[in-house]
């Protein structure tokens, strides 16, 4: 094998390995806040739980199956929806993906902060405010790191 | 053949199909079609090839126009797959020796 032809092999593997995480169709405008909507609700879920423990688990189970719907639908939607763990995504969206993770337990922390100091329906407040701006953001800014993925690896 | 080199996986088609599965649980058919900007006969074929090889597994959801096939790829593909490009990395390198 000419060193040519495994550098062009080469360039073609990573531009495939990073297809799932580059190539996909844009999030749809709801995305964001129904995402927000559904958190904000399991947390209002709470609001049963001493009240009426059926009504509370019924909710509960109705969001989670909710919750399996959109999975199924998102996946299918995208076609090879990547997942951490599994393979290794360009470093541009490794970036992203860390501000996520970094996030994730900072908007934990101020609604468990707000349930505590204000209780179950302001927490759901906030949390459909955190979530919603939070996930617009990151929305955003994968969008911009997989256009400068997608440059990079034409 | 070049050691470690896999014939199966060396074919372009194949070896993008694999890096495609080897970054996501799973990939449509649809998906593979079109990142691979091949003719459904032709991604049927190749993915055969990887079928038969027991390099990727697939899955039908439904029937006819609206079915959807997806492919993962199996533990014995991951290996394969990781193998073959550690081998095209040697290669560019310079370290491997060709078999006789």
């Amino acid at each position: 094998m000419e060193s040519d032809e495994i550098r062009a092999q080469l360039a073609m593997v990573r531009r495939a390995e990073a297809a799932p995480y580059i190539d996909h169709p844009p999030t749809p405008w709801w995305y964001s806040p129904v995402v927000g909507a559904w958190v904000a609700a399991m947390i209002g879920t709470f609001t049963w739980w001493r009240e009426d423990v059926g009504l509370f688990v019924g909710s509960l189970a109705a969001l989670v199956v909710l919750e399996l719907v959109f999975l199924t639908w998102m996946r299918r939607r995208h076609g090879a929806l990547p997942m951490p763990g599994r393979g290794t995504p360009p470093a541009e969206i490794a970036a992203a993906w860390r501000g996520y993770a970094l996030a994730v337990p900072v908007v934990a922390l101020v609604v468990a902060a707000t349930w505590w100091l204000a209780g179950v329906l302001p927490a759901a407040g906030v949390a459909f405010v955190l979530v919603t701006a939070g996930l617009a953001h990151y929305e955003r800014r994968y969008a911009a790191a997989a256009a400068e993925a997608r440059s990079r690896l034409a | 053949m070049i050691e470690g080199i896999d014939p199966v996986i060396h074919v372009p088609k194949r070896l993008a199909a694999m890096a495609i599965l080897a970054n996501a649980p799973s990939a449509s058919f649809r998906f593979l079609r079109d990142h691979l900007r091949i003719s459904e006969s032709d991604l049927s074929k190749q993915m055969s090839t990887l079928e038969a090889a027991g390099y990727v597994r697939s899955t039908k959801d439904g029937h006819g126009r609206g079915g959807t096939t997806t492919y993962r790829m199996t533990a014995a593909g991951d290996q394969a797959y990781k193998t073959h490009c550690a081998a095209l990395r040697a290669l560019l390198d310079g370290v491997v020796p060709q078999q006789q």
